[in-house]
């Protein structure tokens, strides 16, 4: 069989496809739920080890009081800054309050970072602000600088006010990072959260360090912490991604379970699909055997099986991992844990290599009715 | 059959069994066959005696047990499965008595089949569809399903798609069988017409003593072996 010859067989698949309408449609809703429940499966381990893995060029660590999870309990001096300051290594760092609306588990946490407003340009220049403005909130004591995709979830734009956690912030500005948990927290000042969230004036819950060198990152860390260690509250420094991966363990464990579900759901498109297909073979028997009369080689009568199969697997691939990545766009999942966040997004790798799935699937389980259908002698398939 | 280059088909001691459980049935038994080319040869034979046997095997979608089947000169009982598939795109086209066209296709569609293993331009394949469409007197339902054409119209379609790659060989199991006495008159016609004009050889098998008059000789198909009638 010619390319050519492959080719001009697809609309005859496409239209026995539709020849049985409810059947079709019906497999290509369940090939649907299947790769929905897929690609939203993958979009959030995806996620995980986005925010989770630590990669060769990070830069930043997280200096917290030892032996503390939580942001409510990590407390450390506001003069540690200074020290880890002339640590060798460090080239910038920020004190940093959280203040959390929820300190375990959730789906919508909104976290307040509250720093000095002025050190945060230098220690994160890579921070955009795309709505509002940075001198505005510089200057606005209730102005928070709050993250897009905090600002898409909530709906929330410049000048408008939010409540949570006890803290009533006036939004100056919406802020775009390539740093990913930027864009789930609300920035604001130092002095206006510690106030408002009544914890003391010279103390804060971690500080954020940026080294010199990626490749001196672990030495850093353990220089901070060696510095600390005899202090009256020692620190525990890691890597942003390993702190994250450490505070969100059950939550990481929990999303690793979600894997099972994938593979369930890929399992269940197979059957789905070979079940269909197999229908087809058993009730075109003769029709194929007419075709084979007629000159079509195996391979032709095996290709318009597979190609009923993988017009299958696209079209419930399609609209399956199309609507999860439109499902993401809307809800905009966010994870939080201990004031760590994770934001599950739309991503159009995903939305492909989950089509690239489907078709697979949809062609690997029209393999054994596509060999069901020359395997009979034509005589034998014409007599039925 | 003097001449050896007017046979198209030679059949020697052709046999084909079958197993039945525990029987061997021989429905072809060490039969030799010559039919010259552009012979109409209708093949009539009580039921179970291996007509449609026979045709299976002079089209290739079959093989026999012993034997050889040569066609134009092509051994096709040594051809592999895959060999004798491109041979039957190009050298045979099979005419069913119930017609078996694909309900999904239109009459132009249907006709289009045996084209789409081809390497032709769309607008050679339109050609030839239409040409063997206009031949069988069906321009006027190249757009029709199937379920909107009536039996003869069916089988007239079949005999396009039977046509349109030009074989020169057409086999028919009982192309009139399911039809009333007037479209059995047109579609008899026609065969005649191709054997006339187009000089195709034509083995038409049939119960209707009728029907066989349309062809130019008959052969008696009894216990596996042929029987030249006397007309
Ligand atoms: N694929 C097969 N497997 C087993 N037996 C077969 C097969 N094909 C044909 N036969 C047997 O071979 C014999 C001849 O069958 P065939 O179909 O050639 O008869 P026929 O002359 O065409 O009969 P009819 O006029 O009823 O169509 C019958 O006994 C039939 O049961
Ligand atoms: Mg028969």
């Amino acid at each position: 069989m010619t390319p050519k010859a492959a080719f001009n067989l697809i609309p005859l698949a496409a239209k026995q496809l539709l020849r049985h309408r409810v059947r079709t449609l019906l497999t290509v809703l369940g090939i649907a739920a299947g790769m929905f429940l897929y690609a939203l499966v993958e979009s959030m381990q995806t996620a995980v080890s986005r925010t989770t893995a630590v990669q060769a060029s990070d830069v930043t660590l997280v200096v917290y009081r030892e032996n503390r999870y939580c942001p409510s309990t990590s407390r450390l001096p506001l003069y540690y800054e200074d020290e880890i300051r002339r640590i060798p290594g460090v080239r910038e760092v920020i004190p940093i309050q959280i203040t959390v609306n929820n300190c375990g588990a959730s789906l919508d946490i909104v976290t307040f970072r509250g720093v000095p407003p002025r050190q945060l340009a230098r220690f994160a220049p890579e921070i955009q602000v795309t709505e509002g403005s940075r001198e505005d909130w510089e200057r606005t004591d209730d102005g928070a600088l709050i993250g897009e995709n905090f600002a898409a979830r909530r709906g929330l734009k410049p000048g408008d006010a939010f409540e949570a956690a006890g803290v009533r912030v006036t939004i100056s500005g919406i802020l775009t990072s390539p740093n990913l948990q930027d864009n789930d927290v609300a920035y604001v000042h130092l002095p206006f959260l510690q106030q408002a969230s009544r914890r003391g004036l010279g103390e804060v819950t971690q500080f954020n360090v940026r080294v010199e060198d990626p490749a001196h990152l672990e030495e850093v860390a353990a220089a901070i912490d060696a510095t600390f260690k005899t202090a009256e509250e020692p620190t525990h420094t890691q890597p942003e991604k390993a702190f994250f991966a450490q505070a969100a363990r059950e939550l990481i464990e929990l999303t690793g379970f979600t894997r099972w579900i994938g593979l369930g759901a890929v399992i269940a498109v197979l059957g789905l699909v070979a079940n269909a297909v197999l229908l087809v073979v058993r009730t075109r028997i003769r029709e194929n055997a007419v075709l084979q009369t007629l000159g079509y080689p195996d391979s032709a009568i095996a290709w318009l099986v597979l190609l009923e199969g993988l017009l299958l697997g696209l079209a419930g691939g399609l609209i399956g991992a199309g609507s999860a990545m439109g499902f993401l766009a809307i809800s905009r999942i966010t994870f939080g844990n201990e004031g760590q966040v994770m934001s599950i997004t739309p991503d159009p790798g995903l939305f492909l290599s989950g089509l690239l799935l489907a078709l697979v699937l949809g062609g690997l389980a029209s393999t054994y009715p596509a060999w069901m259908a020359v395997r009979r002698p034509i005589v034998e398939s014409l007599r039925t | 059959m003097e001449n050896d280059q007017d046979i198209l088909i030679r059949c020697l001691s052709v046999t084909k069994q079958y197993k039945k459980g525990e029987n061997l049935v021989t429905p072809l038994d060490t039969l030799d066959l010559d039919i010259p080319r552009g012979d109409f040869l209708a093949m009539m034979g009580p039921s179970g005696s291996g007509k449609t046997t026979l045709l299976n095997l002079l089209s290739g979608i079959d093989q026999p047990t012993s034997g050889s089947i040569e066609v134009d000169g092509v051994a096709i009982h040594a051809l592999s499965r895959r060999a004798l598939a491109a041979w039957r795109a190009r050298q045979v086209g099979y005419i069913f008595q119930l017609y078996h066209l694909v309900p999904v296709l239109t009459a132009f569609e249907n006709v289009e089949l045996p084209l789409l293993l081809d390497d032709l331009k769309r607008r050679e394949r339109r050609e030839k569809v239409e040409a063997a469409l206009s031949l069988v007197g069906l321009s006027d339902r190249m757009h029709h399903f199937p379920r909107e054409l009536s039996g003869g119209q069916e089988q007239r379609v079949a005999i396009a798609r039977a046509l349109v790659a030009d074989p020169p060989l057409l086999v028919a199991d009982e192309p009139t069988g399911d039809l009333d006495r007037e479209s059995a008159d047109a579609i008899l016609g026609l065969l005649q017409t191709l054997s006339r004009e187009q000089g195709k050889t034509i083995v038409m098998v049939t119960h209707d003593p009728k029907a066989a008059g349309a062809a130019s000789r008959t052969l008696h198909l009894e216990k596996g072996q042929l029987l030249e009638a006397v007309s």
